[in-house]
C-alpha cells in the first residue's frame, strides 16, 4: 500500500482534513439521532463496510423510531411478523426469506417478504402492501383481483376465475393463472389491512405446492386495529383548519408520498415519509407540524385518524376509482364538530 | 374448476434437473457485427435514412463523427486532437467504446492496460493499476466517499466522482506539468473503490428522441406487476424532465453525455465543460489543478470549440459537418448510429429463442427490460428517429438493485443502490456485464440482479424456478439481441 504523505501536488493531509466539513444528511430514522456534543465522535471504520447501502436517493423514513410503519415487518428462519399490519405468518417447513425486499416506492408500494425454498426449483412467495391512499389501481382487493385478471400479461391465462375464500378468519380474495409458456402457476391473495391491500403471490411449476401452502396460511394471524381510522384525502377542504405548505426548493422533482396519524385533537402526531429525501422530510415536518385538523367523531367521540397525502411531483399514475369491499362491513357514518 | 396438474414424470423430471446446472452462456454472439450487413468492427452503420443521406448532408455529420470518435488525441501540437489531460483515462473514444464496433462497450483486450508500452504515459510518472488488466474490462474508477486524515474512508461524505486512471506528467508535450495519479491501492485497501465500464450508444439517438410521455405510460402499465418491481425516473434538475443515459440515467441528452465523457474522461474541456477538470479531492478541498498543469495544449479554454474557419475545399456538405466542435461531432455520431439489429437463429435457433423471449417476458424481466417502446417522437433530425419503434429492452427508469450491486455513488436522485435498466439491445455481442464488467458470462449477470434491497429477486426467483432447458432459451435469446 502507498503510503499517505505529503508530497508534491495538489493535497495535503491538512486539506483532506478540511473534506470532513462535507457531512451528508444522516440516512433513515432521523427521529433517532443524539444531539450533538452527547457523544465522542465514533472512530471511522478501517473499510467501507461491504453490502451497506450508505449512499441513499430518496427513502423511507418516520418522526419517532418507535411507532410501527409498513416496512418495519421482519422475516426470522421461521415467520414473517409486522406491527403495523399486526401480521404472523409462519413459513413452511423449509421455506425462508433470502433476501430483504427494497425500500418502499414512491408510489406506496412494499415488499414485505419474499421467500423461497432451499430448492429454488419449487418456486417462491412474495408478500407485498400497497398503501390505499396511493394505490395506481383499486384499492378494494375484490376490485384489484378482477382488475388483475383482466389485465394478465400476454402470456398468462387464468386458471380459476376470481374468488373468495377465508384464511385464518380473514376474507381474501383470490385469482389463479398460470404462464404455459414457463408452467409456471401463480395465484394471488388479496386483503385490505390498515389503509393497505397486502397481498400474498404464490408461484411455483408445481401447484400443490401451492396448495399447501395456501393450507399453511391458516396458522397465520392477521388482526385490524380499531385506531387509527384510515380515511383517504382527509387533508383536504374543510378538515385542515390550518395548512401551512412546505417550500421545497431542491428541484429534485420527485413524488414524496407521505402518512400521517392525526390525533384526537387534530394535530399530527405521527409523520411516515414512504420516499424522500432527507432535506425533503424536515422541510415538510416543520410545514405539517404546523397544521391543524377537524378532530374526526366516532359516536360523538374522536378518534385518531391515519391519512395520506402527497408532496413534491404528483405520481403517475391511471386512477381508477376505489370502492368499498362489499364483502366488508358497510362504511362507519362519518360525523365532525 | 381444478388446476391444471403437471404430469407426475414432470415433477420427477424437475427434481433430477435440479441437481444439474447445464446451462451456459452461449458467449459472444459470432457473425455479422451488430446483426448487421455490411458493418465492420470499424464501421457502425448509421440509420436507415442516415444512409439514405436524408436531409442531405447528415451522412456527411455521421461520417465525420466517426472519424473524431477515432482521433487520437494529444496534451499540444498541432492544431487537432490536443488538450487531452492533464488527467485522463484513455486518448481515444474509439478504444473503449468498440464492443463489437465503434459506439459499443468495452473490448477484449483493454487499451488502458496498455498505455506505457504504447507511449501513452510516461513509465516515470505512472504505474497500471492493479484493477486493469489486459484481458479485463476497460474501466473507469471512482472513489465512493472522500478519505480522512489516517487514510481510512469518511463514510460521511460521499464523493462518487471519476478518479482518472493516469497523468500526463512525463509526456513530452506536457511541459512541466507534474502530477501524482490517485492513491487507488489505499482506496482498494479501505474498500473505497468503485468501477465503471463503458456503455455502448448504438441506437442513442433513438432513446434521446423518446418523449417523456412515453416512458411515463409505460411506468403506468407496469403498476400492480406483483413482483416486487416499483422503478421511477431519474429527472434533469433545470427543467424536471426525464434523464436517460448512463448507468444511473443521470444525463438528459447526447450532448451534455458526450461533453461530460470529453471531459472527465479524457480531460479535454468543451462548449458545455469549459473548465479543466481537476480530481474531485483538488476541486472540493479548492486547491485545484497546479499551474503548470493548465492550459498544456496552449491554445486557451475550452480546448475544443467550434470550427469557425473550417474549409474542406469545394465539398460544401463536408465542410459543413467539420465546423461543429468535436462534441457536437461525437453527439451526431451517437444520435445517427443505428441499433443493433437481433439474430433470429443465432444462437441455438429459432425455437430456442423464441422460447427464450416468451419466457423472458413471462417470469418478468420485461417489465424492466421492456422489450420495445412505441414511439419516438416526430424528429426534425432525420426520418428514422421519428415515430420509430425502441427495442432496447429498457424502461430507462431507476430500480433498487441491492447490496450486491450497490456501488454507494449518488447521481441526481439516483442513490448507491439505484441504476437504470441497462439497454440490452446488443447484449449478444457484448464482453464484459454490469455496472463494473466484474463479469463476462450472462447467467452470473442475471444472478447478480438478486441481493438484499433488489427489485429484482422475485424476478431471479422465477428464473431459478425454470426448468435448465427454459433458462437455456432465456440465455440463447438475450444472446441472440
Amino acid at each position: 500500500m502507498r503510503p499517505l504523505q505529503i508530497k508534491p501536488g495538489p493535497i495535503t493531509l491538512g486539506q483532506i482534513t478540511l473534506a470532513r466539513l462535507l457531512v451528508l444528511s444522516p440516512v433513515g430514522s432521523w427521529s433517532a439521532a443524539q444531539e450533538a456534543g452527547d457523544s465522542p465522535a465514533p472512530t471511522p471504520p478501517a473499510k467501507v463496510p461491504a453490502g451497506v447501502i450508505l449512499v441513499k436517493g430518496a427513502w423511507s423514513s418516520a418522526s419517532d423510531s418507535t411507532t410501527p410503519v409498513p416496512e418495519g415487518g421482519r422475516a426470522t428462519d421461521r415467520e414473517y411478523h409486522s406491527s403495523y399490519f399486526q401480521l404472523t405468518y409462519p413459513f413452511a417447513t423449509g421455506w425462508k426469506q433470502k433476501f430483504a425486499g427494497p425500500p418502499p416506492s414512491d408510489r406506496g408500494y412494499y415488499v414485505l417478504a419474499e421467500i423461497e425454498p432451499a430448492d429454488a426449483h419449487l418456486g417462491n412467495l412474495l408478500i407485498e402492501a400497497q398503501d390505499s391512499f396511493f394505490a395506481a389501481t383499486s384499492s378494494n382487493a375484490t376490485e384489484l383481483v378482477s382488475y388483475t385478471a383482466a389485465h394478465l400479461r400476454a402470456d398468462n391465462q387464468v386458471e380459476r376465475p376470481p374468488t373468495q375464500m377465508t384464511l385464518a378468519g380473514r376474507r381474501f380474495a383470490r385469482l389463479d393463472y398460470v404462464s404455459p409458456v414457463t408452467e409456471l402457476h401463480r395465484t394471488l391473495l388479496v386483503t385490505q389491512v390498515r389503509c393497505h391491500t397486502v397481498h400474498f403471490t404464490f408461484t411455483s411449476t408445481d401447484p400443490r405446492v401451492i396448495d399447501h401452502l395456501i393450507d399453511g396460511m391458516n396458522a397465520m394471524t392477521l388482526a385490524d386495529s380499531a385506531t387509527p381510522l384510515c380515511i383517504k384525502d382527509y387533508a383536504t377542504g374543510t378538515n385542515v383548519l390550518n395548512r401551512v405548505d412546505p417550500i421545497l426548493t431542491d428541484r429534485r422533482f420527485n413524488s414524496i408520498p407521505v402518512r400521517v396519524v392525526i390525533d384526537t385533537s387534530g394535530k399530527v402526531k405521527f409523520i411516515h415519509f414512504i420516499s424522500s429525501f432527507p432535506d425533503q422530510a424536515r422541510t415538510i415536518t416543520d410545514a405539517l407540524q404546523q397544521w391543524r385538523f377537524k378532530p374526526y367523531l366516532v359516536g360523538g367521540k374522536a378518534v385518531e385518524v391515519e391519512t395520506g397525502m402527497v408532496f413534491g411531483v404528483p405520481p403517475n399514475r391511471p386512477m381508477i376509482s376505489g370502492k368499498q369491499d362489499p364483502q366488508l362491513p358497510p362504511a362507519r357514518k362519518h360525523e365532525t364538530t | 374448476m381444478s388446476r391444471i396438474q403437471p404430469p407426475a414424470a414432470f415433477a420427477v423430471g424437475l427434481l433430477l434437473i435440479s441437481a444439474a446446472s447445464a446451462q451456459t452462456d452461449p458467449g459472444v454472439r459470432p457473425g455479422a457485427v451488430n446483426g448487421q450487413t455490411g458493418a465492420t468492427a470499424t464501421s457502425p452503420l448509421p440509420l436507415a435514412s442516415v444512409t439514405a443521406n436524408t436531409p442531405q448532408g447528415v451522412l456527411e455529420f455521421f461520417n465525420d463523427g466517426l472519424d473524431r470518435f477515432q482521433e487520437v488525441d494529444n496534451v499540444s501540437g498541432g492544431t487537432a486532437g490536443t488538450g487531452l489531460g492533464p488527467r485522463f483515462n484513455f486518448n481515444q473514444c474509439a478504444a473503449c467504446h468498440s464492443q463489437p464496433t465503434f459506439g459499443g462497450s468495452s473490448p477484449a483486450n483493454n487499451p488502458e492496460a496498455s498505455v506505457i508500452s504504447a507511449g501513452i504515459v510516461s513509465a516515470s510518472t505512472n504505474s497500471i493499476p492493479s484493477f486493469i488488466t489486459a484481458n479485463g474490462p476497460t474501466r473507469e474508477a471512482r472513489f465512493p466517499f472522500f478519505f480522512n486524515a489516517n487514510g481510512t474512508a469518511n463514510t460521511a461524505a460521499p464523493n462518487g466522482g471519476v478518479e482518472d486512471l493516469y497523468t500526463v506528467s512525463g509526456r513530452g508535450d506536457a511541459g512541466a506539468c507534474n502530477l501524482q495519479q490517485p492513491s487507488f491501492g489505499l482506496a482498494q485497501a479501505a474498500n473505497n473503490l468503485i468501477f465503471r465500464i463503458p456503455t455502448p450508444v448504438f441506437g442513442a439517438g433513438l432513446v434521446e428522441n423518446i418523449d417523456d410521455s412515453t416512458l411515463l405510460n409505460n411506468q403506468s402499465a407496469q403498476a400492480g406487476n406483483g413482483l416486487g418491481i416499483s422503478g421511477t425516473f431519474n429527472r434533469n434538475g433545470n427543467d424536471g424532465t426525464i434523464a436517460r443515459f448512463g448507468w444511473k440515467a443521470q444525463n438528459k441528452s447526447l450532448e451534455l453525455f458526450a461533453g461530460e465523457a470529453y471531459n472527465v474522461e479524457m480531460g479535454i474541456s468543451n462548449e458545455i465543460f469549459p473548465q479543466e477538470r481537476p480530481l474531485p479531492g483538488e476541486e472540493v478541498l479548492g486547491s485545484g489543478l497546479p499551474t503548470n498543469c493548465l492550459n498544456l495544449a496552449r491554445k486557451g479554454y475550452p480546448e475544443d470549440i467550434t470550427n469557425f474557419a473550417a474549409t474542406t475545399g469545394s465539398d460544401q456538405f463536408a465542410t459543413n459537418a467539420s465546423i461543429p466542435s468535436d462534441l457536437i461531432a461525437f453527439t451526431m455520431f451517437m444520435k445517427l448510429l443505428a441499433p443493433p439489429t437481433p439474430s433470429t437463429t443465432v444462437p441455438g435457433g429459432a425455437t430456442s429463442i423464441s422460447h427464450g423471449s416468451a419466457v423472458f417476458n413471462s417470469i418478468g424481466c420485461s417489465v424492466c427490460h421492456t422489450p420495445t417502446l412505441r414511439s419516438t417522437q416526430a424528429s426534425n433530425v432525420t426520418p428514422s428517429l421519428g415515430g420509430a419503434a425502441v427495442s432496447a429492452f429498457s424502461d430507462f427508469e431507476v430500480h433498487h438493485m441491492g447490496t450486491g450491486l450497490n456501488d454507494n455513488v449518488s447521481q441526481g436522485n439516483a442513490g448507491g443502490d439505484q441504476f437504470r435498466t441497462a439497454p440490452l439491445w446488443g447484449v449478444g455481442q457484448r464482453i464484459f456485464f454490469l455496472h463494473d464488467g466484474r463479469t463476462s458470462n450472462l447467467l452470473t449477470a442475471i444472478r447478480a440482479h438478486s441481493s438484499s434491497g433488489s427489485e429484482a429477486n422475485a424476478t431471479v426467483s422465477n428464473f431459478n424456478s425454470l426448468s435448465t432447458a427454459s433458462q437455456q432459451d432465456v440465455l440463447n435469446f438475450l444472446r441472440s439481441l
